[in-house]
């Protein structure tokens, strides 16, 4: 009997654990981010200041110094999003890279107070590039 | 029941054994050297990333490893559900702890990856909250293994426990295909052709191999250490224990007769 109110216990904990990684920290997040289309779309839903993920590709061109950090366009080949980013982007940042940006609505401008650069699985060295 | 019993216990003493094992070390170690100049010398860097995506070739194989080693868990559960035979519970066991190392160095080192390249040292993305899911569960797993005392009952319950647990396996591996993540999809193991430079792949390549090497030294090394532990507490339960030797006392003179 012993053995078995230990191992209801230990699913127990395995299941509190499961519960808030995935609902605690994951959470609506199982749409990892929204795309520049769905942010426009559900921008009702993000009005009061309700944090979100972003993901687009920067647009070639429209990165600009803005003050305490940058600003740029994002775009998914529908929608395009104006991206205010407070702080220094990571290294990695450039022009055309797909980038995920964590903030929210403010009119029609998004604030970015975290940005992630999402690369692809694709490596070559330098002068080679992506040929199939 | 006797843990020991339907065990034939090989303890493998000899010079013979000595020289065997010292001579796997030896080819693990030197797998790893020649894979290690690949990763260092042999493979250009990337051409966005730099140096850093070297880092590839040591968290992609410990990725591998800790889906290779939760596989061999549910192959050793399965086998010992189908025979009983201890036997597949060692291997069962030995392969999970080795897993768990190199899930935890899997994480680790992707967050080590992840802070120069992504920006962040860890996000909730699903391929990332999987895998730590993962940890935890195997975790729980050995934690099953320690609080279950009788072999026979704790078998059971861990072949049970090694089986449904793999389940998280493949869906790790999809997790990049099934959800939106920040982390990449895979770049070898997938339909179309590998899209890595071949002087790259190569390093991929020599690395996998070394430390699949590096894996069947751990999974032995610890195989045998469990054999050796079960023939080290059979021998303790055929031993006298503290007070056998005791006699009561015959008191001189005694009052019976008195």
């Amino acid at each position: 009997m012993k053995s078995a109110t230990l191992l209801l216990s230990l699913g127990g904990v395995a299941a509190v654990l499961t519960g808030f990684l995935v609902f605690g920290g994951l959470g609506d997040n199982l749409t990892y981010y929204l795309t520049p289309t769905e942010a426009v779309d559900q921008r009702d839903d993000f009005a009061d200041g309700r944090r979100f993920r972003l993901a687009g590709d920067v647009q070639p061109g429209s990165v600009v110094e803005a003050e305490d950090g940058l600003e740029f366009v994002v775009a998914d080949g529908g929608e395009a999003v104006r991206v205010l980013h407070d702080g220094l982007p990571p290294q990695l940042f450039s022009e055309g890279i797909e980038v995920v940006v964590e903030g929210l609505w403010e009119d029609d401008v998004f604030m970015s107070y975290t940005m992630l650069v999402k690369h692809d699985e694709e490596y070559y060295p330098p002068s080679e590039e992506a040929s199939p | 029941m006797n843990p020991a019993a339907d065990a034939p216990v090989t303890t493998d003493t000899g010079s013979a054994g000595y020289v065997r094992r010292t001579s796997l070390w030896a080819r693990a170690a030197t797998g790893a050297m020649t894979a290690a100049v690949f990763m260092i010398v042999v493979a250009p860097p990337d051409r966005l990333q730099g140096d850093v995506q070297r880092l590839l070739y040591v968290h992609v194989p410990t990725a591998w490893l800790a889906y290779l080693a939760f596989a061999v868990t549910l192959l050793g559960s399965a086998a010992w559900l189908a025979t009983r035979r201890q036997r597949w519970d060692r291997l069962a066991a030995a392969s999970a702890e080795v897993g768990v190392v190199f899930t935890g160095l899997t994480l680790a080192l992707g967050s080590i990856w992840g802070k120069p390249v992504w920006g962040v040292w860890w996000t909730w993305d699903p391929r990332l909250v999987t895998t730590a899911l993962l940890f935890f569960v195997y975790l729980g797993y050995l934690a099953l293994r320690r609080a279950t005392i009788d072999p026979v009952l704790r078998a059971r319950r861990s072949a049970l426990l090694g089986i449904v647990s793999f389940i998280q396996v493949p869906v790790i591996h999809f997790s990049v295909v099934w959800w939106r993540t920040l982390h990449q999809p895979a770049t070898v193991l997938r339909p179309s052709a590998a899209s890595m430079a071949p002087s790259m792949l190569a390093a991929l390549f020599a690395s996998l191999a070394a430390f699949t090497l590096i894996y069947v030294v751990l999974l032995r090394t610890r195989i045998r250490l469990l054999t050796l532990e079960e023939l080290a507490e059979a021998r303790t339960a055929e031993r006298p224990v503290a007070g056998d030797d005791v006699r009561p006392v015959a008191v001189a003179g005694g009052t019976s007769d008195g």
